[in-house]
C-alpha cells in the first residue's frame, strides 16, 4: 500500500512508495527556503534508504543557499542538542525512528533543537505546495562541511554533567543494550566508557537491516530478555532506530512495557525536586499517579514530541514524555533522548540502590492494551466522529478531545486515535484490571472495524 | 533570451539555480537509473561551484533504482569514460559542463562501452524520464556507493603503456600547464612529472570558479605565455574544466590555435603507432586532414559531438582523430577526447623528432581558420541553412550537420549549435581574406549583412 504523510514536523511514508526522492527533495527544498541561507545540520539513521535520502536533502538544501554540517550517521538527540550549541538554523533528520522497515522520514529542527512547531511547520508545507523554491545563484549554493569530533564529545560531557556519574561508575553496572542497528549502535561504547559501565551491545552492525521491528515494546525486547538469562546483567535496554524512544528489560527478564519508562524516570527525578510534568493525553495513568505522589502538576498535550516540547516551555515543567517510551528534561536538551533515559535509569538505580525490577515494583500496576485498527486513511476522521456521536459504549465515562478520544472511567480510560504515520487508529486501553482493559480495547476495535 | 535547459546528445545542460536543479538531475539519474537496469554507474565531477550538490541529486536518484553509485569524485571526463568501460560498470555519468562558464552544469550519460550514450539510446533513455516511469526498487534493495580511489591510476597507466615513455623522460622537458581551475587542478601536475617533465602550472586551484575563461582559445592563454617564456619551457598545455580539450603554446609561449593540436596528435600516431584511417569532425581544420593525406591515409569527416567522432571512428577502425577544438581520440587508449593523452602524445612527438614546438607547427600547412556565431531562433536556423544549402547547391555538399561545402584549397561549415541557440559558422582558406570571403558569402546568403 502506497503510504505518505505530509505532517507540521517533517514528512513519512513507505520508501519507494509514497516516500519518493522528488517528494523529499522538494520537501527538503521547502525547508532549506524556510532557513533563509542558515547553516542547517544534517543527520540520519542506518536504514538501506536513509543514505540515499540523506544525500537528496543535503543537495537540496545547498540549492537553496544553506550551508550544511554533515553528521551522516547521527541519533536525533545528538542532532537535536547540537543545533543550538552549534548556532546553527536548524536540522534535518532522515529517520524511521520507530516505524517498521521500509519506511522513513523526515524531522524538522528548529534553531532550538526541538522538533518545528505546528504552526512554523505549516509554514514549510505551504512553501512546499507552491514549489516557490529559493534557488542560489551558481556562486551562492551552500557548501557541506563535516562537524567537528568535539560535538559529540560536548554532548556526552554535557549528559554526564546532569548525572551522578560517580555513583553510577561506583555501581560497576553491566547493562545490555540493544540499538536494533540503528543510529545508537556506533555510540554505545563512548557513552558506556563516559558514564563508566559495562555495556553488552545487541544489534549493533550498521547493516542496513533493522534487527527487529524499531518499536521498543515487549516483543520487540524479547533478544535482550533471552541474553539475559544467560548474560548476568543488572539491566537491559532497547531503542529506537532513532534513540528517541526507549523501553526496560529488568534484571530479571521482564520486558517492561514502554509505558514504564516515563513514570520510572519522572518517579526519580519528581522525588529530587519536584515540578511540572508535560505529557500527552494517551499516556499511561501510571504517570499520573506518580505525579500525584510528589505532589507536581500535569498537563497534557496533543501526540507527538513537537506537542510535548513546546508545553514544557509554555509550562516550564522540569520533565516531559510520553507513554511510547520517551523522556526529555528541558534543563539538558529539548529531545527525546535515549541516552539521557538510560542515564537516569542507571542513576536511579545507583542512587536508590535498587534493582531494574525494583523501579518497576516502585510504580502503580495498570494493564495496557494497544491495538492499531487498519482502515482507508481518508476514512478513519469520519470513523472516529462516529464513534465521538455514539453514546452508549462510553458508560459513564469522561470524553475528552484533545488529540482523538479519550474516555476516563474510575479504574482505567481508552484512548483512539488516527496515527500520523500510517493508515491506523490507534487504540490505546488502560485498567488496573486486564480484562476490562482487553474488553474495552475489543469492543472499541470492533466498532471501528464495522465503521471503517 | 531565457538560458534554456537543453536535454540532447551533449546530455543535460543548464544554469546552476536556474534552470538546472537537483530535482532535475535526481529524476535523470532516476531515469538512467532505469534505462540501464541495476548495477554499477560511475558518478564523477568537474570542480564547479555546483558540482558537490549535483552529485548528491544524482547519486539518490541511481540509488533509488538499485545502481550502485561508483564515486569517482572530482575526475577528467575521459577518465570517467574509461574507468565505466574497465569497471564493467552499468553506465557512468559525468557532471561536468565541459567548456561552458562556471554558472553552467550539466549530466552528461556514458553507457557501458564506455562512450557518451549514442543518439538513437538518448532518446530511448528521454522518453522513461519524460514519462517518470523509474524502476524504484524495494528498500532493503538500495545498494550502498563505494569510493573509488586514486581514480586516474588505471588510465594513467594505460597512457604511458602507450607512449615511448623512455624517450620523454630522457628529454627531460621543462613543460607549463594551465588547468583552467579544472580537474588538471589535481591531476594534471602529477601525470606531467610521472613523465619526467618539470612542470610549472597556472590556475591550479580548485576554487569552484574559473579564474580564465573556460575554452582553451588563443586570447584567453596569456597567463600560460608568460609562464612559458619564464620559466623557459618547451610547451605549454591548456587544459579546459574538465580535461577533455587541449590546446597548446610553442616555446615562445605563443599559442597555436587548439585545432592544430589534433593535427599533432594525428602525425605522431600515424608515424610511430599504427597505421589507420583518421576522423574529424566536420569544423576541423584541414590542416588535420592534410597531415592524414600526406601519409596516405584517408580521414573521414563526421558531425559534430563527440559520440559521432568515436562512433565513426569505431565503425571504421580509425587509430587517431578528434575535433578541431582540442578534442584528441585515440581509440587504443579509451575512444574519447582526453588532454591527458593529447599531452602524452604531442610530447612523444616532440621527444622522438628533437624539434621545438615552432619547427613542429612551421613543418604543419598553413591555413586560416575562422570562427563566429550568431544568435538566432532554431526556425529562422532552419531557413538559413537551406538558404545556405541552395547558395552553394553547385559546390560539394556534406550535408551530414548542417552545411559544409569542400573547395579544393578552402571550406566553409554552417550549423546549429547543440547547446546553445546559436549558428556557427567556421570557414578556412591559405589565407584570412579567403576565409573571410566564405563567411561573407554565407552572411549574404541568409541575409544577415
Amino acid at each position: 500500500m502506497r503510504n505518505l504523510r505530509l505532517a507540521s514536523y517533517g514528512i513519512h511514508g513507505a520508501v519507494g512508495n509514497g516516500l519518493d526522492l522528488d517528494t523529499v527533495l522538494d520537501f527538503a527544498a521547502a525547508f532549506g527556503t524556510f532557513m533563509e541561507r542558515g547553516r542547517v545540520l544534517v543527520g540520519r539513521d542506518t536504514r538501506h534508504s536513509s543514505g540515499m535520502l540523506h544525500s537528496g536533502v543535503v543537495s537540496a538544501l545547498l540549492s537553496t543557499g544553506c550551508d550544511v554540517v554533515d553528521f551522516d550517521v547521527c541519533p536525533n538527540p545528538i542532532l537535536q542538542f547540537a543545533v543550538p550549541l552549534m548556532g546553527a538554523a536548524g536540522a534535518v533528520s532522515v529517520s524511521g525512528g520507530h516505524s517498521p522497515m521500509n519506511h522513513n522520514g523526515l524531522q524538522l529542527i528548529g534553531s532550538r533543537g526541538a522538533y518545528i512547531e505546528p504552526v512554523v511547520g505549516e509554514t514549510v508545507l505551504d512553501i512546499y505546495h507552491a514549489r516557490d523554491f529559493t534557488q542560489a545563484p551558481w556562486n551562492r549554493i551552500g557548501s557541506a562541511s563535516l562537524p567537528g569530533r568535539d560535538v559529540v564529545e560536548a554532548y556526552f560531557d554535557a549528559l554526564a554533567g546532569q548525572l551522578d556519574v560517580a555513583a553510577i561508575r561506583g555501581a560497576g553496572f553491566s547493562v545490555i543494550i540493544d540499538t536494533v542497528n540503528g543510529a545508537g549502535c556506533r555510540y554505545v561504547e563512548p557513552f558506556a566508557r563516559r558514564l563508566g559501565f559495562r555495556a553488552i551491545p545487541v544489534n549493533d552492525v550498521e547493516s542496513g537491516h533493522l534487527a527487529h521491528d524499531p518499536e521498543p515494546r515487549p516483543r520487540n525486547a524479547r533478544q535482550v530478555a533471552a541474553f539475559m538469562h544467560h548474560v548476568p546483567a543488572d539491566i537491559g535496554f532497547v531503542s529506537s532506530s532513532d534513540m528517541g524512544r526507549l523501553s526496560v528489560v529488568s534484571e530479571t527478564g521482564e520486558t517492561a512495557s514502554e509505558e514504564y519508562t516515563f513514570p520510572i524516570i519522572a518517579n526519580h527525578i519528581l522525588g529530587r525536586a519536584p515540578g511540572g510534568v508535560v505529557t500527552n493525553c494517551c499516556t499511561t495513568r501510571m504517570l499520573d499517579d506518580v505525579a500525584a505522589r510528589h505532589g507536581a502538576p500535569v498537563t497534557k498535550t496533543p501526540v507527538g514530541q513537537a506537542y510535548v516540547i513546546s508545553a514544557l516551555a509554555d509550562e516550564d515543567g522540569v520533565i516531559g514524555g510520553e507513554g511510547n517510551g520517551s523522556v526529555a528534561l528541558p534543563s539538558f536538551s529539548r529531545a527525546f533522548d535515549a541516552f539521557l533515559m538510560m542515564g537516569l535509569i542507571l542513576e536511579a538505580m545507583a542512587v536508590k540502590r535498587v534493582k531494574a525490577s525494583g523501579l518497576i515494583g516502585e510504580l502503580p500496576r495498570y494493564h495496557i492494551v494497544k491495538r492499531a485498527v487498519v482502515g482507508e486513511p481518508y476514512r478513519i476522521y469520519r470513523a472516529l466522529e462516529s464513534v465521538h456521536a455514539m453514546q452508549g459504549w462510553r458508560d459513564g465515562g469522561k470524553l475528552s478531545a484533545v488529540d482523538g478520544l479519550r474516555v476516563d472511567w474510575d479504574d482505567g480510560w481508552i484512548h483512539l486515535r488516527a496515527s500520523q504515520s500510517a493508515p491506523i487508529v490507534r487504540v490505546i486501553s488502560e485498567s488496573r484490571d486486564m480484562q476490562s482493559a482487553e474488553n474495552r480495547a475489543i469492543e472499541a476495535a470492533r466498532m471501528l472495524e464495522h465503521l471503517l | 533570451m531565457k538560458d534554456y535547459l537543453k536535454v540532447g546528445i551533449s546530455g543535460v545542460r543548464g544554469i546552476a539555480g536556474e534552470t538546472l536543479t537537483p530535482q532535475i538531475a535526481c529524476a535523470f539519474a532516476c531515469a538512467f537509473g532505469s534505462y540501464g537496469g541495476r548495477g554499477p554507474v560511475v558518478v564523477g565531477r568537474d570542480t564547479r561551484a555546483s558540482g558537490p550538490m549535483f552529485e548528491r541529486a544524482v547519486v539518490a536518484g541511481l540509488q533509488s533504482t538499485g545502481c550502485k553509485p561508483l564515486l569517482a569524485g572530482i575526475v577528467p571526463t575521459p577518465t570517467l569514460l574509461y574507468l565505466t568501460k574497465k569497471l564493467q560498470a552499468r553506465g557512468g555519468i559525468a557532471i561536468t559542463a565541459s567548456h561552458n562558464p562556471a554558472p553552467w552544469n550539466a549530466l552528461k550519460f556514458v553507457d557501458d562501452s564506455g562512450l557518451f550514450l549514442p543518439p538513437a539510446r538518448a532518446l530511448e533513455f528521454f522518453d522513461i524520464y519524460h514519462q517518470r516511469d523509474f524502476s524504484i526498487v524495494p528498500e532493503a534493495d538500495i545498494p550502498r556507493p563505494a569510493t573509488l580511489p586514486d581514480p586516474m591510476a588505471g588510465h594513467r597507466a594505460d597512457i604511458l603503456a602507450y607512449v615511448d615513455t623512455v624517450a620523454i623522460r630522457a628529454a627531460r622537458f621543462r613543460v607549463a600547464v594551465d588547468c583552467c581551475n579544472g580537474v588538471g587542478a589535481l591531476y594534471s601536475r602529477p601525470f606531467l612529472e610521472s613523465l619526467g617533465c618539470t612542470v610549472f602550472s597556472c590556475y591550479d586551484r580548485v576554487t569552484g570558479e574559473f579564474e580564465r575563461e573556460a575554452e582553451p582559445l588563443p586570447e584567453n592563454l596569456g597567463t600560460l605565455s608568460g609562464l612559458v617564456r619564464e620559466n623557459e619551457c618547451a610547451i605549454g598545455f591548456a587544459q579546459d574544466p574538465d580535461g577533455d580539450r587541449l590546446a597548446l603554446t610553442d616555446e615562445r609561449g605563443n599559442p597555436l590555435g587548439e585545432d592544430l593540436t589534433v593535427a599533432l596528435a594525428i602525425r605522431q600516431v600515424l608515424d610511430v603507432h599504427s597505421r589507420g584511417p583518421v576522423a574529424v569532425n566536420l569544423s576541423t581544420s584541414r590542416v588535420a586532414r592534410a597531415v592524414a593525406e600526406q601519409r596516405g591515409v584517408p580521414a573521414l569527416l563526421t558531425p559534430i559531438g563527440e559520440i559521432n567522432v568515436t562512433g565513426a571512428m569505431l565503425a571504421a577502425g580509425a587509430v587517431v582523430g578528434g575535433e578541431g577544438n582540442g578534442g584528441v581520440i585515440i581509440p587504443a587508449i579509451h575512444p574519447c577526447r582526453d588532454s591527458f593523452a593529447g599531452m602524452a602524445v604531442v610530447l612523444e612527438l616532440m621527444a622522438h623528432t628533437r624539434r621545438t614546438v615552432s619547427e613542429l607547427r612551421s613543418e604543419l600547412p598553413r591555413y586560416h581558420l575562422v570562427k563566429e556565431k550568431m544568435t538566432i531562433r532554431s526556425d529562422e536556423g532552419v531557413r538559413s541553412l537551406r538558404a545556405v544549402r541552395r547558395h552553394f547547391r553547385n559546390e560539394r555538399l556534406n550535408l551530414q550537420d548542417g552545411v559544409h561545402v569542400d573547395f579544393p584549397d578552402r571550406w566553409v561549415h554552417v550549423r546549429m549549435s547543440n547547446t546553445e541557440p546559436v549558428l556557427r559558422l567556421v570557414a578556412e582558406a591559405p589565407d584570412e581574406n579567403g576565409a573571410r570571403e566564405l563567411i561573407r558569402q554565407v552572411r549574404l546568403a541568409i541575409g544577415a549583412l
